[in-house]
Parts: structure tokens; C-alpha cells; sequence
């Protein structure tokens, strides 16, 4: 946007707090980058409440951080900044406003009221309430972007440019679309919003659950992306888990009776401990029986820890929680086999008593294996045989071809891993099971020697 | 006998400056000569589908769909209300509306004489919605489960109405009695059942008045047909 300057009154307003030196450039780029990432989100909440307009809001903040970019470098950076972009960009929405005002009323067209209403909002004087310090803008925007009459997939885009600050290109390239079927999408979602008049608000109480299970389940969504490592590009991938983990913070923070958002954080925190470790130098994927612990992120480990005990002591057994429990005992154990594979399968059960996910119930097989022994767990796989989800799912194949091998069946192992590998979507997953594969046909053609 | 008008067009279709300014002549002209012959009662064209929300309960959960009721390539665009002496004469009425040459009018008579026939004005703050109550062509409900349809559906209503949010609604004659209006090259073609052959077919409608589609979600999860059934809710134009 490059209308009418709206800056008039925002320079008087950074003077006073501008500071006296002016540091170099580079130092400058930086702040505004990390002003962005973390005061996005704030400003397009803050407009969209008082404009109601989404666009509008979209494009006065981007419009606020292109002018910090250019006047930051000269005249220094404003001692809060945050301030001063919400400032800005409000300056903006209001010139903006005037100008389609003006327009609707030449044009008389029949329907001022949104617009002078919209008006009157956004023209009260500029105070602290125009900054969402209390986050409450932010999770109201969260919980509109998530609401369940959208797409699954326009929730996740609508979080990531929203609250996430992602441009549509980038949001494109982390989910494999063309840029112009993420921009329909997004599109798509703002309109129904406004026309279907979707609520700007955080649900009553009646309703906070099953609406905060829907963006808790976005926020994991968004955090599998970044984090499994499938396909895209790796800056994307890593920007997704961060962004996600920021979001996962803020919601358990302003969610506090809402025990699954300190789980869903400590298990976020959980899996992004093992970034390091889950992959090693040639991108390959790396067991957990294989992984590297000391490579484990103890800052996480211990957040995480703190998180999971806070949502366990308000009473919090719900899908998330219990993942992170599980996930909890692997971070305390120093190896697979000092492992505390009992409480693992409790927490399965009573996992799969919430949720009958057949992927669940593999998991519950892998630790029964872990715990009692590989035939114990073969036997649970073979009951998932018949799963309809799970028929073309490459992991049944895999972790029958591991039970298999561990019981000394190298034959079967040899045909199961061929089956994974007809099912497998990713090269990193294919590299791992030929090389179990050739592993296990050697061991096969050593047997038979002797 | 009140007769429901259900427009259905192809979404996709490209319709060019020239022939919108066409069809808007011709609606004025129709609105005209309804309201000349006090036939037509109300009416409005519905938002595309692609602000449409689905509501179903199955098993205990609230299931809502971003999208209609049914994939079509015609779907609801709008309806009308008219107040005739028989099905052929909604029929002509239908035959002469400028939907007819731009995909399919299906006319239908209304099984419940609703008390109010003139929709008050919207309060500002408010959106409109028209909720299509969907039910599966080949349900099959228990005895008791059909017996018990119809005062849950009327203690449906008692509550919407004291609320308020319901404006007007009424049950639709079953298809089998429905006949469809298209206009080809000038010609009218009359034939019988619905505008498409689907699997869920539109059983009757609200026309919700709410402070905002959580409420009208809410309202439509109420409806004893969301157990079994579906209901679009699509905001007016």
C-alpha cells in the first residue's frame, strides 16, 4: 500500500521515544526481522478486531514494517518498537477507512453502516488498548482462523499468515500448492468469514472445548510439517515448528484451564528436543533406538517436563497429554533398554481408550513389544492386519518386518520390509528400510552358509 | 397453497456483463409482475456455496463440513415464495423467472401453511441464513425413531421461535411431487423430481435471523434431522 502519508502523526509520536544513537544497518534489518516475528501477529489481531476487515489488516501491517525498514536504519530504533509499528499501521487502517468512505458515500452506495461503524472503531485516540499486551486479540484471531466451518487445510494457511506472519508464498511451499491456489484459499477463508459472519471472539465456556481441541489440532498440524522430515525446504520446515511452538506457548498460556494446550506444548517441546538427533548427516532418518541422546535438547526436555507436570496436576489426561507422557518417559530414559516401557504401554491404553486410531494402536505394539517381548507385539499387529486404515500404511509392514527380525524370522523380515518399501512415500524412510533390509538378507545368507 | 421456487445454477458458469444486465432486467421485471398479481411473498438470492457450513451428528459428535450438503454441479443459489391457485401456475411463474435460462428452477409446495408469510426487516446486527434440512434418500429410522421426528421437530421450532431466531419455514412436499423448470434456447422444459438426482435430498427449510453462524450452528445442531440428516446453513445475499 502506498497511499496517502498517515505518518504525520506517528513521527511525533516516535520522537520522543527514538533513541539517540543510530546503529548500523545490518543491526537495524535484524531488530525490524525479529520485530516482525514477534509483533505480526499482535497488529493484525489488534486491526482485525477494530476494523473487521482482514485485508485491510493484512496490508497496513505489512505496510508498517516496510516503512520500519526504511526509517529505522536512519533515525534509530523506536525504544518500543512494537508501539510504534501498531501506531503506524493504525494510521494507516484509518486513512485507508477514510479514503473507501469517501468512495462508498460518492458512489452511494446503500450500505455505509459497516463502514462508519468500522470508522468510528478505529478513530478513537491511540492508547495502550490498541496493544494486545494481554494476548487476548491474538487467541481471538487464533480461535476465528480455526474455527470448524473452515477447510482444515484454510485453517492452517489462515494461522500461518495470520498469527504465523508467513507470506502466501511461503505458506504455498511448505504444503506443495502453487502460490496462486494458497492466495484462492486464503481468499476463500477470509471471505466466508466475514460473509458467513464467522465470530471474532474466544468461544463461551460451553463450547472451549471441542473449539480449542480444533486449534490445538492446527497448531500440531503446522509443527508435523515443519518437523517430519518428508519433503520442502528445511528453512520453511524449521520456520513452521518454530512458529508453531510460539503459538503453542501462547495458547497454554492464555488457555490456562485448559490442560490439553500445556500438553500439546510439552509434547511439541518433546519432539522438537530430538531435532538434532532424528536425522543424521545424509538427511537419513534416525531411530530412536539409534539416536544420539546426548544430541537431545535438555533446555526443551526440561520446559517440557515443567509443562506436562502443570497439566497433569490440573487434571489433564486428554490425547495430547498422555503423548506427552509418553514422550517424557523416552527424555528421562538414558537408553531404549532403561527404558520405562510399563508406564509407555499404560499410557497407550489409556490413549487408545480415547482415541481407536490404528496408528495408535501400532504404537501400543511397538512398546508391548519393548516391554514383554517381540512375539507379545506381533501378535497385536497381527489383530491390525485387517485395519482398513492401515492396509497401505508402510509403518504396519516396517514394524512387522522389525518384530520379525528380532525373533531371528529373517525370512519373513526380508519379505515384510520388501512390502514396506512398496508402500514407502519418502527417500529418507526407503534408505532406512533397504538398509534393514540388506542387513537382515545378509544375516539370512550367513544362516544358510553355516 | 404456498409454493417454494429453488434456483439452481452451475457455480462455474461464465455469465458475461452483458447477459448479467439482461438477467437483472428480467428479475425486475418478474419481481414486478409477482408483486402485481400478489403472488410472490419473499425471496432472496443465497452467498455461493463456498460459504456454506454442513452441520451432522453421528455418533454423539457435532461434524460440521466448509461446503454444501451435496456436490453438484447445480447447487442453491436462491429461492422465492410465491402464493398460487396450483402447481402449474408456480410452475409458470417458475418458467418465467431468468434462472430458468440459466439452469434449473424445482418448484415445491410447502407441507405446513407457516402463520407468517411477510419476513420482518433484519435487525442491523444480525446475519440471515437459509438452513436446507437434508435428509438421506434411502433413510430408514426405526418405528419409534419416526414416530418420535415429529414432535422433537416441532419442539424444535417452539424453541427457535421464542428465541426468535427462526423467521419463517416449513416442511417441503416430497419429491416425488416436485417438478423442475428449465428454459433451453426459448423453449420451456417441465420435468418431473428434483433439479438433481442425489443421494440426500432437501426436506425443508429455515430461514434463520442470528447474531452470528455460531448461534445458527447451533440452532441447526438442535434440529432432530442433524442426527440422521444434514442441514446447510448459507447466509443470504
Amino acid at each position: 500500500m502506498s497511499g496517502g502519508d498517515a505518518s504525520a502523526g506517528v513521527d511525533d509520536a516516535a520522537d520522543e521515544s527514538r533513541r539517540p544513537s543510530t546503529p548500523s544497518n545490518e543491526l537495524t534489518r535484524a531488530t525490524v526481522v525479529g520485530a516482525f516475528r514477534d509483533e505480526w501477529g499482535r497488529i493484525i489481531s489488534t486491526l482485525v478486531r477494530r476494523t473487521g476487515d482482514w485485508d485491510l489488516a493484512e496490508e497496513c501491517a505489512q505496510a508498517a514494517f516496510e516503512r520500519a525498514l526504511s526509517r529505522w536504519p536512519r533515525d534509530g530504533v523506536p525504544e518500543r518498537p512494537g508501539a510504534w509499528l501498531t501506531t503506524v499501521a493504525r494510521n494507516l487502517a484509518i486513512d485507508q477507512l477514510r479514503r473507501i468512505d469517501r468512495e462508498e458515500l460518492a458512489a452511494r452506495r446503500a450500505a455505509p453502516r459497516d463502514v462508519l461503524g468500522r470508522f468510528d472503531q478505529v478513530f478513537e485516540p491511540p492508547d495502550d488498548l490498541w496493544l494486545d499486551d494481554s494476548g487476548d486479540d491474538r487467541l481471538r484471531l487464533l480461535f476465528t482462523c480455526c474455527h470448524p466451518a473452515l477447510a482444515v487445510e484454510s485453517r492452517v494457511a489462515l494461522t500461518l499468515r495470520t498469527l504465523g506472519g508467513l507470506t502466501t508464498a511461503e505458506i504455498a511451499r511448505a504444503f506443495l500448492v502453487s502460490e496462486g491456489t494458497m492466495a484462492k484459499r486464503l481468499v476463500r477463508a477470509k471471505r466466508k468469514i466475514e460473509n458467513a459472519a464467522i465470530p471474532y471472539r474466544v468461544p463461551e465456556r460451553a463450547s472451549l472445548g471441542p473449539r480449542s481441541a480444533s486449534v490445538l489440532s492446527v497448531i500440531y498440524l503446522i509443527f508435523n510439517e515443519g518437523y517430519s522430515a518428508s519433503s520442502g525446504d528445511d528453512v520453511i520446515r524449521r520456520q513452521l515448528a518454530d512458529r508453531a511452538l510460539e503459538l503453542a506457548r501462547l495458547t497454554a498460556q492464555l488457555l490456562p484451564e485448559e490442560p490439553e494446550a500445556r500438553g500439546l506444548l510439552a509434547l511439541i517441546l518433546f519432539q522438537r528436543s530430538r531435532f538434532e538427533a532424528r536425522v543424521d548427516e545424509n538427511g537419513d532418518l534416525v531411530t530412536l533406538e539409534e539416536q544420539d541422546r546426548s544430541l537431545w535438547d535438555h533446555h526443551d526436555i526440561a520446559e517440557a517436563l515443567d509443562a506436562l507436570d502443570l497439566a497433569r496436576r490440573s487434571g489433564g489426561e486428554g490425547t495430547y497429554v498422555l503423548q506427552a507422557t509418553i514422550a517424557s518417559h523416552h527424555a528421562r530414559a538414558d537408553s531404549l533398554t532403561r527404558t520405562d516401557w510399563g508406564a509407555i504401554v499404560a499410557s497407550y491404553e489409556r490413549l487408545l481408550r480415547l482415541s481407536r486410531s490404528p496408528v495408535v494402536a501400532l504404537n501400543h505394539a511397538v512398546a508391548v513389544a519393548m516391554h514383554e517381548g517381540p512375539a507379545a507385539g506381533l501378535a497385536l499387529v497381527a489383530d491390525l492386519e485387517d485395519a482398513a486404515a492401515l492396509r497401505d500404511y508402510y509403518l504396519l509392514a516396517a514394524t512387522r518386518a522389525d518384530l520379525l527380525r528380532r525373533l531371528g524370522r529373517l525370512d519373513e523380515a526380508a519379505t515384510s520390509y520388501r512390502e514396506a518399501l512398496s508402500r514407502v512415500g519418502t527417500e529418507p524412510e526407503r534408505r532406512f528400510l533397504r538398509r534393514r533390509l540388506s542387513e537382515v538378507d545378509a544375516a539370512n545368507a550367513q544362516q544358510e552358509r553355516h | 397453497m404456498l409454493y417454494m421456487l429453488i434456483h439452481a445454477i452451475d457455480e462455474s458458469r461464465d455469465v458475461d456483463d452483458e447477459r448479467w444486465a439482461q438477467i437483472d432486467a428480467a428479475l425486475s421485471a418478474w419481481l414486478d409482475e409477482t408483486a402485481a398479481a400478489r403472488v410472490e411473498l419473499h425471496g432472496s438470492r443465497l452467498r455461493p456455496t463456498s460459504d456454506a457450513t454442513t452441520v451432522k451428528i453421528r455418533d454423539g459428535e457435532t461434524i460440521l463440513v466448509d461446503g454444501p450438503f451435496t456436490e453438484t454441479k447445480e447447487q442453491v443459489v436462491g429461492y422465492d415464495l410465491l402464493s398460487c391457485e396450483s402447481l402449474d401456475e408456480a410452475l409458470a411463474w417458475a418458467a418465467r423467472h431468468p434462472t430458468a435460462t440459466l439452469g434449473s428452477i424445482e418448484v415445491r409446495a410447502l407441507h405446513d401453511a407457516p402463520s407468517r408469510t411477510v419476513l420482518p426487516d433484519q435487525v442491523p446486527t444480525t446475519t440471515r441464513y437459509m438452513m436446507l434440512v437434508c435428509v438421506p434418500e434411502d433413510v430408514e429410522l426405526s418405528d419409534d425413531e419416526a414416530a418420535r421426528i415429529g414432535p422433537a421437530t416441532d419442539a424444535w421450532v417452539r424453541d427457535v421461535d421464542a428465541r426468535g431466531v427462526r423467521l419463517f419455514g416449513s416442511q417441503l412436499a416430497p419429491v416425488d411431487g416436485a417438478r423442475t423448470a428449465r428454459v433451453v434456447d426459448g423453449d420451456v422444459l417441465l420435468v418431473d423430481g428434483p433439479f438433481a438426482e442425489t443421494k440426500e435430498l432437501i426436506a425443508g427449510f429455515d430461514i434463520l435471523e442470528c447474531a452470528d453462524l455460531d448461534e445458527a450452528l447451533d440452532v441447526a445442531a438442535r434440529h432432530p434431522v442433524a442426527r440422521f440428516g444434514s442441514l446447510e446453513v448459507r447466509p443470504f445475499w
